[in-house]
């Protein structure tokens, strides 16, 4: 009894966190009068819904941009950081422990603090509307540096010695051999980067407003806020379900990895 | 790696010269002059056909038609040009309600420095009309162009059902009328007609389409402010917020949204509209649908002349123009009569120009838009915008204490405007 | 990793012996350049090179604004026009500003039903799952899979299931003949919409980080509890809270801040309305900043909402540490 119990309460969980997306997907493929429903398989299956999104928005143009972004990013963020955190963990120079305090310290300056000096200087380089915007100033990030140094700092010295008597200068020792000990740390910081870009939506309202360039997420935001959906719930659920699907998709093939890394971001701040 | 940053800087920095505007003709006597259309297709087929015509007559001075960039706000995208001097020699759509940031930026010519500036406004409206547009200084900055006043929109048809013939001019009117239509006409006890629909979104431009032109219907068209005071603080205000405060309160307004139009799914009688809707009307309407357009709602003993508000755009140009001689002779190209006839005719928005009616060039197309004679009556009475860059702001604060008190009721009609007067005030003293 | 290299690794890992002191090692070189002493002759160029770029990065896009938001505080700027400086008017103005103090108290009242629903339903679901069940990956994968959606989706989503009309919650409500509700629409229930919605969105990543901490309460704790007779509520209160304290401080804090940074709920759903009552600061600042074109005072209720963050956490922290004394 208790074990019935015991399971009837996780899956009434997992039917009130996974239901509502199984509707969602279900409702982009009903016609408007039957999303009002609680059923899931549609009695008149209709396309109609991505028909409007697809003519309205450039949602493709979107998602290409989405991913150039995030792409881009997330490259950087791991090699700057990787590098950052190699030489706060393994070089002598002066100026090491500033650099580390100062990495530290800038993690706890509040987003909002900055967020609209930020954005005054983005207009002063003319980078508003351009994918610079939305790069450049993501590209470095003290969290993944210090991640870096964190798991660097594991990795025996006497490794670093003996590649430095072969002659490997450090920038040889960083990429080709600390980076192959290095994947759960890529990983974690690529999955953090990735998707911390990809589903951000303030910084992209504010210095993106040419459609051409727009993110995948803003997109939809500014189609369910703008009334380009013509207040159709099957529209605004098709454009929803079109930004959730690759996220689900990566989702079921990453689960384990996205769940550990997402778990150690929040343990580690 | 190093490399990668230091060409993306250099690929930034690439970006922030300005692109080169205006004058690039490589013929040296030949100018070019840049003028930007708004988005809407119409209004850019208007430009291009006058833009040819033009072209054809002035070999010399050929006007290229771009499309004002997209972005947030058009506003804020001429704002931005204006920051970065990579504005166009002549743009048409300026909201009057930015001029005064764009003079801020130093960002528009003068115009009445041109000696015949005067003669071509006053040809075109009366002074009390084009006074609105002067700026603090004294001066003119820009040309009024074109409006698109706001009036009552009514099913004649719906009011006739419940036994109304003439159109409610005034509050007491449309509330006697509202009683009427507002009911269940199916039977299952809910409520699925109402008087009128009123789109109460808290967002602050949507007061310009209910509680702006009724308060100015109601002042005999004072605007909300004087220079940098405060002046809605009055009986008008509190009469325009008890008016819609008892259309919501008795549900003669209904507070839920609805899917696609209401007006012309005839489930209300009535609603705030501009010229704009005609087209659509036409196209969609059942073939027994009749509407009718009507001059703003007013309080009961006011006498005065209907008043409305007037979403009107006007021609500016930028301080960038090497040719300001010649882009004004443009400008006065564009607002001929003949030109504002090819406005009406494409667009459907109305010249800002005096006694259209009587006129012999625009008969034959107000004899084929009935609809539109309402609001050629309505273009020189009705009024613009107060010039301040406060402006968004202080209609945002009304927006607040309307939602407060005409859609929650939590507030009285002159406790809302007094709290709305005071803080606009206290934004307007912020220098 | 190259074989030879691999070979090469683990050979100097038998080099390491037993007990050695950290000086040893060092001496040795078997201890990262990090906590080994730095001799001030030698400095490696590389490490100049490698920070170089971060460093650069820092300074212009973390230590220019912030520098500059104290520029900011003291104008009133819309980016186009010349700044004018306005001294202390932005600050004043925020102090009588009450939509600001709306927009705080809306974020406490927010965090008052989000914070306890979080931390019940996470360690609930936590607790069941440190059980031995069968297919705990699914469940723990499900719950989680709100938490990588993005946060539009979800708001999209809820605005659904919230409609008046024509949404779930209200249909569901039908059914067992309750009245209708306006979750969106009802200047006392918006707000509780929305915190029951970020629940659901955010639990997910609680569950996980509740459950880390459950399997690391080593069992022999529990084993001598009950050795003493002490009941499940008692191990639970003696046991499993003090020992999930970090936990407990963790989900306060990101929650909390969570709470600080609600925008894009706000923003698609109600636009900070019915009657500002969901209304938040970075709503409130946004609006300022792109509507009214006010970056003085969006500087300044930046500084503000970071200033409030910050002290909150620090509150949070003395109490969760006090607590568990």
């Amino acid at each position: 009894m208790k074990r019935f119990l015991l399971y009837a309460t996780l899956v009434v969980g997992a039917i009130i966190f996974l239901y509502p997306f199984v509707w969602m997907i279900a409702a982009t493929l009903k016609p408007e009068p039957e999303i009002a429903g609680f059923h899931i398989i549609p009695r008149h299956l209709t396309f109609e819904s991505y028909h409007f999104v697809f003519n309205k928005l450039p949602i493709i143009r979107g998602f290409v941009n989405s991913l150039f972004v995030s792409m881009i990013v997330t490259a950087s963020v791991i090699i700057f950081g990787s590098m950052t955190g190699y030489a706060l963990s393994r070089l002598r120079f002066r100026g090491r422990a500033t650099v580390y305090n100062v990495a530290l310290l800038t993690m706890m300056v509040p987003a909002q603090l900055t967020i609209i000096p930020l954005y005054t200087m983005i207009v002063g380089f003319g980078w508003v509307n351009s994918y610079l915007a939305l790069i450049v100033p993501a590209m470095m990030s003290s969290y993944s540096s210090l991640l870096f140094r964190q798991f660097f700092l594991s990795i025996p010295q006497s490794l670093v010695e003996a590649a430095k008597l072969d002659g490997c200068s450090d920038w040889r020792i960083l990429f080709s051999i600390f980076y192959p000990l290095s994947k759960p740390v890529i990983t974690t910081v690529a999955i953090l980067t990735f998707m911390g870009i990809w589903n951000d939506v303030l910084w992209p309202l504010m210095v993106i407003r040419d459609e051409q360039l727009m993110t995948m997420p803003l997109l939809v935001t500014l189609f369910a806020v703008g009334g380009g959906a013509d207040a159709r719930l099957g529209v605004q659920l098709a454009a929803a379900t079109l930004l959730a699907l690759p996220v689900i998709i990566a989702y079921i093939f990453l689960q384990r990895n996205l769940i550990e890394s997402m778990a150690s971001s929040g343990m580690k701040n | 790696m190093r490399l990668l940053f230091i060409t993306l800087l250099l690929a930034s920095l690439s970006n922030c010269t300005p692109s080169p505007s205006a004058n690039t003709s490589q013929a040296e006597d030949r100018i070019t002059l840049t003028y930007w259309s708004a988005t809407n297709p119409d209004e850019v087929k208007f430009a291009n056909e006058t833009a040819a015509e033009w072209n054809r007559e002035h070999p010399q001075i050929q006007i290229k038609i771009e499309v004002v960039p997209a972005g947030q706000s058009s506003e804020e995208v001429v704002l931005a040009a204006v920051a970065s001097r990579t504005t166009p020699d002549i743009y048409a759509s300026v909201f009057p309600g930015v001029m005064q940031d764009l003079l801020d930026a130093r960002g528009v010519v003068q115009l009445d420095g041109f000696p015949d500036f005067d003669a071509v406004l006053n040809e075109r409206m009366p002074p009390e009309t084009s006074e609105q547009y002067r700026s603090p200084d004294g001066h003119f900055y820009q040309m009024p162009w074109k409006s698109n006043p706001i009036m009552m929109l009514y099913n004649t048809g719906m009011l006739r059902e419940v036994g109304i013939t003439t159109l409610p001019t005034t509050y007491s009117e449309f509330l006697a009328a509202a009683t009427r239509v507002t009911r269940d006409r199916d039977g299952d006890g809910r409520v699925d007609q109402w008087m009128a629909t009123i789109d109460y979104l808290p967002i602050w431009y949507k007061r310009m389409y209910d509680y702006y032109p009724l308060y100015l219907a109601a002042s005999g068209g004072e605007t909300l402010l004087q220079k940098r005071r405060v002046a809605f603080n009055n009986e008008h205000s509190i009469e325009v917020f008890r008016f819609l405060q008892e259309c919501f309160s008795k549900g003669y307004v209904p507070r839920q949204t609805f899917q696609g139009d209401v007006f012309l799914d005839a489930k209300v009688a009535a609603k705030f509209s501009g010229p704009w809707s005609i087209s659509h009307l036409e196209r969609y309407r059942p073939a027994d649908f009749e509407y009718e357009y009507a001059p703003m709602l007013r309080p009961d003993n006011a006498s005065i002349q209907p008043v409305s508000y007037a979403d009107s755009k006007s021609i500016v140009i930028f301080t960038t123009c090497r040719h300001p001689r010649e882009a004004w002779e443009f400008v006065k190209f564009m607002t001929t009569k003949r030109n504002d006839l090819r406005l009406l005719e494409i667009t459907s928005q109305l010249p800002i120009r005096a006694s259209m009616l009587e006129d012999e060039v625009f008969a034959d197309y107000f004899g084929r838009h009935p609809q539109m004679v309402r609001f050629a009556e309505q273009v020189l009475g009705a009024r613009s915008v107060d010039s301040v860059s406060e402006l968004k702001e202080i209609f945002d604060i009304i927006t607040q204490e309307f939602e407060a008190s005409v859609i929650f009721n939590l507030k009285s009609p002159e406790q809302a405007v007094q709290d709305a007067a005071q803080r606009s005030q206290t934004i307007l003293d912020v220098e | 990793m190259q074989p030879s290299e691999a070979k090469r690794f683990s050979m100097w890992n038998r080099g390491e012996r037993k007990g050695e002191s950290r000086r040893e090692k060092a001496e040795r070189g078997l201890l990262p350049a990090a906590f080994r002493p730095l001799p001030s002759q030698s400095a490696d160029r590389a490490g100049y090179l490698m920070v170089l770029p971060y460093v650069i990065h820092t300074v212009i896009f973390i230590g220019y604004p912030l520098a500059f938001a104290f520029v900011l505080i003291f104008h009133r700027w819309n980016i186009y026009s010349p700044m004018k400086w306005v001294g202390l008017g932005n600050i004043k103005l925020l102090l009588i500003d009450p939509l600001i103090w709306r927009a705080l108290g809306n974020t406490i009242f927010f965090l008052l039903i989000h914070i306890p629903l979080q931390l019940i339903i996470a360690l609930g679901l936590a607790q069941l799952l440190n059980q031995k069940i069968r297919g705990r990956t699914f469940f723990r994968a499900s719950y989680f899979l709100p938490v990588v959606i993005s946060g539009i989706v979800v708001t999209i989503l809820w605005q659904q299931l919230y409609a008046y009309e024509t949404g779930l919650v209200n249909l569901a409500l039908r059914e067992i003949n309750l009245p209708r509700v306006g979750w969106l629409t009802d200047p006392r229930i918006a707000m509780v919409s929305i915190a029951v919605m970020a629940t659901w969105k955010n639990v997910g990543l609680y569950v996980v980080l509740f459950l880390v901490g459950l399997q690391a309460i080593p069992s022999h704790l529990y084993e001598a509890a009950e050795l003493d007779g002490a009941s499940s509520w008692q191990k639970f209160r003696l046991i499993t809270v003090p020992m999930l304290n970090p936990t407990i401080m963790l989900v306060l804090v990101l929650s909390t801040i969570n709470g600080f940074s609600l925008f894009i709920e706000p923003y698609v759903m109600t636009g900070g309305g019915p009657v500002s009552s969901t209304l938040s600061g970075i709503l409130y600042l946004y609006k300022q900043a792109f509507f009214f074109g006010k970056m003085g005072y969006a500087a300044t209720i930046g500084f503000f909402w970071a200033l409030i963050i910050f002290m909150v956490v620090l509150i949070q922290r003395r109490v969760v540490e006090t607590e568990a004394v």
